[in-house]
């Protein structure tokens, strides 16, 4: 039995995570959020929290996953009016805990629920909130939080003037850390007076008939950008993959150019990825791609050109044609 | 006539983007500036639904006067109205300080039945302005969409997300952004209509048209701030092997096997 309290009954001042859950199932990077937010918790002094919304405990599939969480607190919001995802009642839902429990900071992840919520609140609460954020540190007692940005080479650190701190988190940005104290559990009783009503209906929903990529917890990487000249050259990678069992990755400009589906994206606002082994083809190393892999532990560049940030960065790095170098590499593999 | 309002930005063209070293912000002035490619999305689905329902699209941007070509492109596409919000005062505004004039502007245009916008901007990429825009108007928002129906009052709308495809119902107005893929085709301006927009200038709001409150607005007006930037610079780490494709693929299965990827 999970312990009831009312928003009132509850901790103050926390660092709170939005634990995202989908039918009944946890998203991977509830667990992710709550390593960084764990450090300023412990330099800042301060309750980590994650909160998560649902229709009904009995669905919640990943109770054990989040009994080894290193959250301090989970508190479950229940309602059947949450048995799906709308925008603007899950705002609600936590806008009212914002007002209740004044935390510190509320953190999503940059999934698409996350994102989709996040600005929704922030707006409504005349918030400051920075997106996709890969690391979190504490200066003078204050969170900042630095992203690349402007889609260049250039990172910024930032602040927020409101309180509390917002931030959507990038995805397989921070890795997964677990406890050995379980974290408290509390149902959150909403105010009687709380409207559960929603201008959204849910009519349908067709589950993806395509499995999610693994992609951010892939061993091996193998990704191309412009410098694979088209398509077609492109779509060998995934020869090649299935040829090293490895998972196919690209950078922005190709998710653009319609040459591979987004979800394929690594970097700013697509997944990092931090493999053992990572070839890159054609790809000249952007930043807004490089934060996305640079922790990857071995760095395979194949390039034209020598100067490309990319070939800088690689532990090995072959400067020559790309799609030749994957052609030849695929045609040799297969003997 | 029923109303669409359609928000696009103008961005840095990639590759032409400075940085003011004292602000922090984005060098607007200077720069060449294009569609937000995830916008034409958005200008699609606009003048689908203009076709399909005999709607009306007022296209609306916030920028300098560098961006009215943008306007005027928008209108080639199928835009009835143009309307440029433009203020120094709005200069290095974050999504919130963005989200607070286009709102504003947006209540002023009432009634209309729907307001879209791209995903995300290619720069800032943040993809919050929709949502936070649709806070402060009080709206419902529905992000990552991919089709918008009408249902006798109601619309209908199809939204994409890694867990599938949804179909919601919801109450005019509300706020949608448009996922990038939402249409293979994306039809060019049409020569008539560019022709046609020559002659034509875009409504102008300053912040004192609007009545907005000076300090919600720009850089001032964030509450988001930028306290550093920097750039990366990497150092040649590796080992870096040039020849012919056949000396590189060995060297590179050579490393795959030591890795334990392949066996010979």
């Amino acid at each position: 039995m999970i312990e009831k309290k009312h928003l009132e009954e509850l901790g103050k001042g926390s660092l709170l995570a939005f634990g995202e859950i989908f039918n009944g199932k946890l998203h991977p990077s509830a667990i992710e959020v709550l390593t960084p937010l764990k450090e300023l918790g412990l330099k800042l002094d301060k309750k980590v929290v994650l909160v998560c919304l649902i229709d009904n405990l009995k669905s919640f599939q990943d109770l054990e996953v989040l009994k080894k969480s290193i959250a301090d607190e989970v508190w479950m919001v229940c309602h059947q009016e949450l048995v799906h995802f709308k925008d603007d009642l899950y705002a609600e839902v936590l806008i009212e805990i914002v007002k209740k429990t004044s935390p510190y900071g509320l953190f999503f992840p940059a999934t698409s629920l996350g994102c989709a919520l996040a600005p929704r609140i922030a707006g409504k609460l005349n918030l400051g909130l920075c997106a996709h954020v890969n690391h979190l540190e504490v200066e003078d007692g204050k969170i900042v939080m630095a992203r690349p940005t402007y889609g260049e080479n250039i990172i910024a650190k930032l602040i927020s003037k409101t309180t509390p701190v917002m931030a959507t988190l990038s995805i397989g940005a921070f890795s997964p850390s677990y406890g050995e104290r379980e974290p408290k559990f509390f149902e959150v009783a909403m105010p009687e007076e709380f409207t559960w009503a929603s201008k959204i209906k849910v009519r349908n929903f067709k589950p993806s008939a395509k499995q999610p990529n693994r992609l951010s917890t892939a061993k091996v990487v193998v990704a191309g950008g412009r410098g694979l000249k088209s398509k077609e050259n492109f779509k060998k990678l995934f020869e090649l993959a299935q040829l090293l069992k490895a998972e196919v990755g690209a950078t922005r400009p190709v998710c653009y150019e319609g040459w591979v589906e987004e979800d394929r994206m690594i970097g700013v606002s697509g997944v990092t990825v931090r493999p053992k082994v990572y070839i890159g083809f054609g790809i000249s190393g952007a930043l807004q791609h490089t934060v996305g892999m640079e922790n990857s532990e071995f760095i395979v560049a194949v390039n034209t050109d020598k100067e490309a940030p990319l070939v800088k960065m690689a532990h090995l790095a072959l400067i020559g044609d790309a799609s030749k170098v994957l052609d030849l590499l695929i045609k040799k593999l297969k003997k | 006539m029923e109303k669409i309002i359609l928000c696009i930005k103008g961005v840095p063209k990639p590759g032409t983007v400075k940085v003011d070293p004292v602000t922090h912000t984005l060098k607007r002035d200077s720069l060449e500036l294009i569609l937000n490619p995830p916008d034409r999305q958005a200008v699609e689905m606009a003048v689908r639904l203009k076709e399909n329902y005999g709607l009306k699209v007022t296209v609306i941007t916030m920028g300098p006067p560098n961006v009215i070509p943008l306007l005027k492109e928008v209108y080639g596409i199928g835009a009835d109205e143009m309307v440029l919000l433009s203020d120094r005062a709005f200069a290095g505004a974050d999504t919130l300080a963005t989200s607070y004039v286009l709102a504003e502007a947006i209540k002023k245009m009432s009634p209309y039945s729907l307001v879209l916008m791209g995903l995300k901007s290619i720069d800032g990429e943040t993809s919050q302005v929709p949502p936070e825009t649709a806070a402060l108007l009080g709206l419902p928002s529905i992000t990552n969409v991919k089709t918008v129906l009408k249902e006798r009052n109601n619309w209908v709308v199809l939204r994409q997300t890694e867990y599938g495809e949804e179909e919601l119902e919801v109450e005019p107005p509300f706020v949608a952004s448009v996922l990038p893929e939402a249409f293979d085709y994306l039809r060019p301006p049409s020569l008539k209509r560019l022709l046609e927009v020559k002659e034509k200038d875009p409504l102008v709001f300053t912040a004192k048209d609007l009545g907005l409150s000076s300090e919600k607005l720009g850089l001032n007006g964030s509450p988001t701030q930028v306290v550093d930037v920097f750039e990366k610079k990497f150092e040649a780490k590796g080992q870096v092997l040039e020849g012919e494709p056949s000396f590189l693929v060995e060297k590179l299965i050579s490393v795959l096997e030591q890795k334990g990827l392949i066996h010979r």
